[in-house]
Formats: structure tokens, sequence, C-alpha cells
């Protein structure tokens, strides 16, 4: 299967995770010896050698436009990330029978950098609302990531026998488990959505349900993977297509984190519908400067085989449009995408601020 | 219209001790049997015998049949869409549908508040039939006499296809549902989803699955099983009903306990049958049970006391109902009267 899992890419990518920020020392678990930046399947394959280290003392700051305390974004994601951690943790108890759960467990605490999350968090945030309403849902989101994953390793599917350097799901625990415990990461997802978000009114909790729904089925992330598995092999895959592609497979379930957050959060439609927008451009804008650092970055710079998309004539923005082209659409995207912010308060759009330009700077 | 189904359809039954269970059969076919006779004299409530059952479950299975339709149209990608239809519009007794709805309107609630939770509880059991027949699990190439989805689509196709299914069921609750409080339908998807994670339908699966070459399956392994595989889904049928339409607490936990009793007798009189009744009368192969040494009520009770234990579980169930209005009660009643007294 043609996999296009941009943000599991750009997570890969994203250095903090990787190397030690030479200012901060990061929590342990970022650098837990069995992380690999090993994730799905991008369109092309992303090793982890020579990266350079992108994101620095500086980098990791991004200044409000109050310019008072510059955000830092590297402490901000993995603040997040360990909440969320601890949270899916106890959410996802071992209980009986505890075969199912361990199952769960094995591959939703396998480490991630619970980016989904780390979007409903802030999107909450950024209308006015308490991390403590997005939890839940953010828990969700990632369940939802996560039995995807499972599904998508089996051997009728992408046929996967390692993720994240650890052996997959259904090849510790059979198929048949994975299979299981991918339906029973799915149902959780809602019932913990439904059951434990505290402090916001049931309309929106229910409009929360009714958006993550929508777009984890058929009109959303299960029909990428359909139209991805439909293209395995097909090296001429057009443009539109692979739009398609990446919109419901990596783009829809990144939509839905923070427009779960926003709703939970108490957003007007108005704001709903702007962070809506902000999903939909940094999910378009991973996938542009994707194939720009292809075509621009040796092979040392970006860790892995450069002018790949070339060699392999693969569809791709900078084919498409030109290479200047393709980096004034990234900028235009980058652009659009804060500008959907403005109407916020700095100090709380300060986060996905930081994250649209970390995507649209980031080196490899 | 076949409504009386046979229990035991070809859904793989790998028969070795305390082997896999197959999908319990009011609720899944795949042979089409000869309808006895619901109604005879020994009928032993009156009250319900005025009831017309057999019109009630084809009028509840037509409206149903109707909602699902329209909530999976055929529309792009339409290879997933074909999976999903083709298993969900396979034809079926709708009986959680049913179920849904009944609970719903017993305690003062409409049909057409329920019909989205119906739907639902069907996309999910067909979901979970989808997954149960893949080659990694019973590998059934058949259901209800036709191809299984993966079969005709393709494993991926069908993996998919049953996670769409799963999700859906979700969003059309969510919204689509009509004339109850937020609230309601909030707590009604809880108790959806909770009656089919791993405390619920997958855990009856994966006990199932840990179950196979056991040498011993004792009543309470048995009874876990059946619990969770059959008789969760069904209860979560019935509470989404109870909930949506308003019922009190007490209420609720009644119907919660109805479903129970009834799921369970389910199988305890699936198992009787496979022990008494001719292969003729059953419609399919008799004493396959014992022949392939299966765990089975009567093999750790005797057929007698197995007996006895249905009647037992169909009072305990009928005993929940007494608390509402008798006609209300009456399609309930009747399902419960159905399970019991079947022949095959």
């Amino acid at each position: 299967m043609r996999s296009m899992n941009l943000v599991d890419a750009w997570v890969q990518n994203l250095s903090i995770f990787k190397q030690p920020c030479p200012s901060k020392s990061l929590v342990g678990f970022i650098h837990h010896p069995r992380f690999e930046p090993v994730f799905l399947k991008s369109r092309r394959r992303i090793s982890s050698h020579g990266v350079s280290a992108v994101l620095t003392g500086e980098e990791a700051r991004v200044s409000t436009q109050r310019d008072d305390a510059p955000f830092n974004f590297n402490a901000y994601v993995v603040e997040k990330a360990n909440h969320v951690n601890k949270a899916l943790d106890d959410a996802v108890a071992v209980r009986n029978p505890p075969m199912i759960h361990d199952a769960m467990r094995y591959s939703l605490l396998a480490g991630g950098k619970r980016v989904r999350p780390m979007l409903c968090i802030a999107a909450c945030e950024i209308v006015g609302g308490p991390q403590s309403a997005a939890i839940p849902a953010a828990c969700a989101v990632e369940m939802i990531h996560t039995m995807s994953l499972i599904h998508d390793d089996l051997p009728c599917m992408d046929n996967d026998d390692l993720r994240r350097g650890k052996p997959t799901n259904h090849k510790v625990f059979g198929e048949d488990v994975a299979v299981l415990a991918g339906d029973a990461l799915l149902a959780f997802a809602f019932e913990f959505m439904a059951t434990a978000t505290t402090g916001v009114a049931p309309e929106r909790i229910l409009a929360a349900v009714g958006e993550l729904a929508k777009a984890i089925g058929t009109e959303g992330l299960v029909a990428g993977q359909v139209v991805d598995l439909n293209c395995t092999g097909d090296a001429n895959v057009g443009l539109d297509t692979l739009e398609f592609i990446h919109i419901h497979k990596t783009a829809a379930l990144l939509e839905a984190s923070v427009v779960l957050g926003a709703i939970l959060g108490g957003g007007s439609s108005d704001q709903i519908e702007k962070l809506r927008t902000f999903a939909r451009k940094i999910g378009l804008l991973f996938q542009v400067v994707d194939d720009i650092l292809d075509v621009t970055k040796s092979s040392e710079e970006l860790g892995k085989t450069a002018g790949k998309d070339l060699a392999v004539d693969k569809t791709t923005y900078p084919k498409l449009l030109g290479l200047d082209k393709a980096v004034e659409f990234a900028e235009k995207l980058n652009e659009e995408a804060k500008a959907q912010l403005a109407g916020f308060d700095p100090s709380k759009a300060a986060p996905l601020t930081a994250l649209a330009d970390y995507i649209a700077h980031r080196q490899n | 219209m076949s409504l009386l189904v046979n229990p035991l359809a070809t859904t793989c039954v790998k028969d070795v001790h305390g082997g896999r269970r197959s999908r319990s059969g009011l609720l899944s076919t795949s042979v089409k049997t000869r309808i006895s006779a619901v109604y005879t004299k020994e009928d032993k409530n009156p009250t319900w015998a005025a009831f017309d059952f057999k019109r009630y479950m084809v009028k509840k299975a037509d409206s149903v049949n109707k909602a699902l339709e329209a909530v999976v149209q055929m529309k792009e990608p339409l290879k997933i869409h074909e999976s999903m239809r083709y298993s969900l519009l396979a034809g079926g007794k709708r009986v959680r549908p049913m179920l849904c709805i009944a609970a719903c309107e017993l305690v003062g609630g409409e049909e057409s508040t329920a019909m989205p939770a119906a739907c639902a509880v069907e996309m999910i059991h067909t979901m979970s039939l989808m997954h149960d027949d893949l080659p990694c699990m019973d590998n059934d190439d058949l259901r209800r006499g036709k191809p299984t989805n993966h079969k005709v689509f393709g494993e991926d196709v069908a993996v998919l296809a049953g996670d769409a299914l799963l999700s859906l069921a979700f969003e059309h609750v969510a919204v689509a549902t009509r004339g109850s409080a937020p609230e309601r339908i909030l707590r009604a998807l809880g108790e959806l989803a909770k009656s089919i994670g791993a405390e619920g339908l997958v855990a009856g699966q994966v006990v199932d699955i840990c179950s196979e070459g056991m040498a011993e399956v004792g009543l309470d392994h048995l009874e876990f099983i059946h619990l969770h595989k059959t008789a969760a889904l069904l209860q979560g049928s019935v509470v989404m009903g109870a909930i949506l339409g308003g019922a009190k607490e007490e209420e609720v936990e009644r119907l919660r306990k109805f479903a129970k009793c009834i799921g369970l007798m389910f199988q305890v009189v699936d198992d009787i049958l496979d022990v008494t009744k001719s292969s003729h009368e059953l419609g399919k192969t008799a004493g396959k049970d014992l022949v392939a040494d299966k765990t089975t009520y009567p093999k750790l009770l005797g057929v007698q006391k197995s007996k006895e234990f249905a009647d037992d579980l169909n009072r305990e169930a009928q005993e929940q109902l007494l608390h509402f209005d008798s006609h209300k009660a009456a399609p309930l009643i009747a399902i419960a009267n159905y399970i019991a007294y079947r022949n095959n």
C-alpha cells in the first residue's frame, strides 16, 4: 500500500524527539532507547541517519506578538505528551480478560509523539477552554490513530512486522487478537470520550463524537485507506488522487483532533471553522514541504536518499508547479494557516502558531 | 419470510474441547428453515398469544431495513460502500434493532427516536460478523448461504468496511437521533461502546479464542463467553432503547437484566436442541456438539437440568417485565417465549 502518513513522517523529523535540545533536557521517555523514528511509511522511507539538529535552543522559541515570554515549543510538546500518556495509561488499564487489554496497551503505550492529542488540547486552550475538557477526546484520537495503525499493519493490509522498531501487534498477539484489539480501541475511544468528558455541555460532547466518527469513516480515514489500497503499485497517480489520499488518510484525523478541541473548549462556530481551516492548511503544508525537501536537500541533510521522488517519477508539488512555485505555495499555506489564528489571544495561539512555523521551516 | 432461524447457522464451529463457539443463531443464519408453529395450544401465556408476534417482527424488520438502506448509500469510494452494504443488507432478522425499538416503546418512547440506535446495533452486529469471518478468525467462506465479505471484496476491504461500520454506528446515533435529550444520547452511546468493547463483545471473542484446545471448560467460563459474545450486544440494544425512550434508572436496570437472561437462555436452548432434536427438525446436523465433544450446558448439567435452567432464565427475564405495562411489554414477552420454546 502506498501509505502517506505524513504526520508520522513529520514527527519522525521533529528533531526534538531525536536528539537532546542543546539547552534543555527532555524527559526520559522521549529518548527511551526503544524509540526509533520509523513510523508509518511515507511515500519515501526516511531513515534516521545523519539528521542535522534543526531545532536548536533558538528555534525552539517562537516569539509571541507581545514578546514578553518567548514560547517554548519543545517544552510544550513534551508537557502535553506526558499528560496524555498518563491519561492513556489510566484509561486503558489491564482488566479481564487481560490478553485483549495487554494487546491494546502494547500498541497504545508504545511511545508516540501524541501529535494529535496535542493539537486537540491546543485547540481547546486557544478558544479558552481548560485542558481537562479536552483530555478524554485527546486520548480518543490517539486510540483511533493507534487502532488504524494496528489494522494497517495486518498481513492482509500493509503486512508490517515492525513498527517503531518493535514487533507489530499481530506478531506478538496473533492476527485475531490484533483485529479485535483494534476494534476494542475504536469502541473504547467513543466510550471514553462520551463518559469521561467533564465540564462540557452534553450537546457539545455529542457534536464532538459525531465529528470524530465522521472523520474516521468512509468520508475520512477509511476512504483514504481504501483509495490508497487501490493505488498500490501504480506509479502514475494523479495529483488529485494523491491529495485525496493525503486529505483522508492523514489530514482528516488531524482536522478532527483540532475541531474536537475547539468544540469541547467552548469555541463559537466561527472559531471552530477557523481552526478547521487551520488544520487543513497545515495538513497540506506537511505534504508540500515534504516534496520540496526531497528535491532540495542533500541526502546527508535529509538523512535519506534525496531526489528519490524524481528518480521514481512520482507526482509531487515541485514536479507539477516547479520548485519555486512549490516553495511559494508552502509559504502561502503557512501564512494562510496562521491567518486563521489572528483573531485569537496570541499567547493562547502560540502553540499552534509554533507548529505551523515548524512544519513550514523544517529542514528535514 | 423465514422468521425462525436455524440456530446453528453454518458459521464456524471449531468443535474441540471448549472450542470456538459459533456466532449464535437467532442472530445469524445461513440456512432457511421451516417455520415451526409459534402459536400452538401449548402457549403458556394467553395474553401474548393474542399479540401477533410474527406481524410485529416483519413490520419492525421492514422499518429497520428501510432505515439501513438509507444510511449506507452507495457513494465514492464505491468499493467500501459496496462492501458495507453487502453484509449489512444481506438479510437478517434484525432482532437487535427490534429489541432496541421494543424497549424504547415499552418505556413510552417513539420508534423514530430509537431508529438510529436500532440501525447502529445492527451495523455493529454486522461488522463483528465480518471480522469474525476473516481467515485469521473463524475463516468462514459462507454466511447465510452467501460468500463472506472478504471472499468477495478481499480481506483488506473487509477489515476496513468493518471499521467503517463501527464508526458509522456511532456517528449515526450522535447526529441522527431526535426526541431524546443530549445527555441521554450520550449515555446510550456510552452503553453501546461498552457492550461491544474489551469488557463486552470483544471480551467474549477473546476468551473464546483462548479457550481453543482447552481440555475442560467449566460452567463459569462458558457463561462468560456467552454473556459477552452474545448477551452483551443484546443488552446494549435493549438498554439503548430504554435510555433513549426516557426510562428511569430502575427501568433501565430491569431491562438490562431481561436482556442478559434472554441472551444466556438463547445459548442454553441452542445446546439443548442440538442434543434433543433430529437433524431433520433442526435443519442441520444434530448431535454435532456431542460428536465434537464441545462444552455445552447439557454436557455440564445434563439435559434435564439444562431445560430447568432455561426455564429459570425465561422466568427471570419475564419477571423484569412485570413492572411494565403488559400491553407495551407484549413484544418483549413474545421474544422471550419464542427463544425459550423454539424447536429449531
